[in-house]
């Protein structure tokens, strides 16, 4: 089985062709925005900072930033810098590889007009080549497919979550990657995650990712740490962390986990892999695009609309109230599980038929909406 | 009649409301003998399948998830006001 995607010189493929323009220090967003404005075809990546953080902090910032860059649904980048921030624009766009990339600075090009003008060019010929390519056959094997979820509620753990963990199991039999993340949505379960891996080692490592996460929460926290979960969950019904985290688990579905990656590093397995990544959604969509994922399968309970720039998310709801409450915002309804006497099974063929279709071009709510919130784990001071 | 709550897991000992329930509604699962409610429901939220008694393990998915923190029975709503998240559970 295969889908038609856009072929990379470093020969992955990507399901779209997107020309990023992506500032490496919020100082220079405004030259970002006016080219989004003159070619509102290019994905504007904004970072909030850039300057003013500490040595760790930085490491993230650029191996995520970068880690986006290279993922294959990009075909080209603009790397903008203001010419005296912290993370350099010019170390950025070397660690952007195998794809044409260009690099502007204000303060050299002539302030932020000139380098608007000299970056609109740019962007019309990156969009140029961008046009002209065409989709190539590709095996399934080569999709990398996200996981993520996003307010939960009761539901989520019975219908959303365990139809995306029945059509990760269909994307794993012919091959595929998926990619489990959201660390802090695993505290209680590491046991029964510590079964699941491939190997012994992977096993305890597993466990370990899961208990330090816990003790971070509980050094945080206190003893309310058992109820580190959002107003929205506690009002649709969660109980616990632990409640929660194992109906989060369920969209994993039932293969061994392969690997343990850390946040926005690429697997180098197949099959189901985990990435550390922190439960606030808008960060980990940042490390699993960082980490290669052509789509996110997303699933929710109260309703979000969030995408992410450059990478397709599905919306999945649990139930048919969100579904009717925000049209326009989600993809499948699970609620249907409940409520039109559907099979997990059967959604989760929906899942897999409509991703399948997204891979191939087809858009998902939230391309449509052009909901693109971007930002990535911080978790420094800033000075 | 149509199933108004569901059971994910044999062992079990709470079911998830469909839709939301008054005090004096019968309870409607699949394979089990029908129950009334003793209060009021939202939709999504957990009933007691079975009486839980004080420091009682409530189960989900066939694993606890908290546990009483003070007698519970069968048809009462369970949440925050009536468990507490198993301290055990949070020692790494």
């Amino acid at each position: 089985m295969e889908f038609k995607g856009y072929q990379r010189e470093n020969s992955s493929y990507g399901i779209r062709n997107h020309v990023l323009v992506m500032c490496s220090v919020n100082c220079a967003s405004g030259v970002v925005r006016a080219i989004e404005r003159a070619l509102p075809e290019i994905v504007p990546v904004i970072n909030n900072y850039g300057c003013g953080s500490g040595g760790n902090d930085v490491t993230v910032m650029i191996r995520t930033l970068a880690g986006i860059a290279n993922n294959p649904n990009v075909a080209a980048v603009l790397v903008i810098g203001l010419g005296c921030e912290g993370l350099g624009a010019e170390r950025l766009a070397n660690s952007i590889k195998e794809k044409p990339v260009e690099c502007l600075l204000i303060q050299r090009d002539g302030g932020s007009a000139a380098t608007t003008k000299k970056g609109i060019e740019v962007g019309r010929h990156f969009l140029s080549l961008a046009r002209v390519q065409k989709r190539v056959p590709v095996p399934i094997a080569e999709l990398v497919l996200g996981l993520e979820c996003g307010g939960s509620d009761a539901f989520s753990g019975i219908t959303a979550n365990p139809a995306v963990g029945a059509a990760a199991d269909l994307f794993i039999k012919e091959g595929a990657t998926t990619i489990l993340a959201e660390t802090t949505e695993m505290i209680g379960t590491a046991h029964i995650l510590k079964r699941r891996a491939a190997t012994p080692g992977l096993g305890e490592q597993v466990e370990e990712l899961v208990n330090n996460q816990e003790k971070r929460v509980r050094q945080a926290l206190g003893e309310r740490a058992g109820m580190v979960i959002a107003p929205g969950n506690i009002e649709g019904g969660l109980s616990s962390i632990t409640e929660k985290s194992l109906g989060c688990i369920e969209k994993g579905g039932t293969t061994p986990i392969n690997e343990i990656v850390g946040y926005a590093y690429q697997p180098s397995k197949h099959g189901l892999v985990i990435m550390d990544t922190p439960g606030y959604d808008i960060d980990s969509m940042a490390g699993l695009a960082a980490g290669g994922a052509h789509a996110i399968l997303f699933t929710t309970g109260r309703g979000t609309p969030a995408g992410f720039p450059a990478v397709p998310v599905v919306k999945v709801c649990s139930n048919s109230t969100t579904f009717k409450n925000m049209p326009g915002d989600i993809d499948v309804n699970a609620g249907t599980i409940i409520d039109a006497d559907k099979s997990i099974e059967q959604v989760g063929q929906e899942i897999y038929e409509l991703t399948m279709r997204v891979a191939n071009g087809e858009l998902t709510c939230a391309e449509k909406n052009l909901s693109i919130p971007f930002n990535y784990l911080k978790q420094g001071p800033t000075f | 009649m149509k199933t108004n709550a569901l059971r994910i897991n044999p062992t079990d000992n709470v079911v998830i409301a469909l839709q939301a329930l008054k005090k004096g509604d019968m309870v409607i699962l699949e394979n089990e003998k029908s129950f009334e409610m003793l209060e009021d429901i939202q939709a999504g939220h957990k009933i007691a399948l079975e009486n839980i008694a004080l420091s009682e393990k409530v189960y989900r998915y066939g694993e606890p998830i908290v546990e009483a923190t003070r007698i519970i029975n069968r048809g009462e709503w369970v949440h925050v006001h009536n468990t507490r998240p198993i301290p055990g559970d949070m020692t790494a």
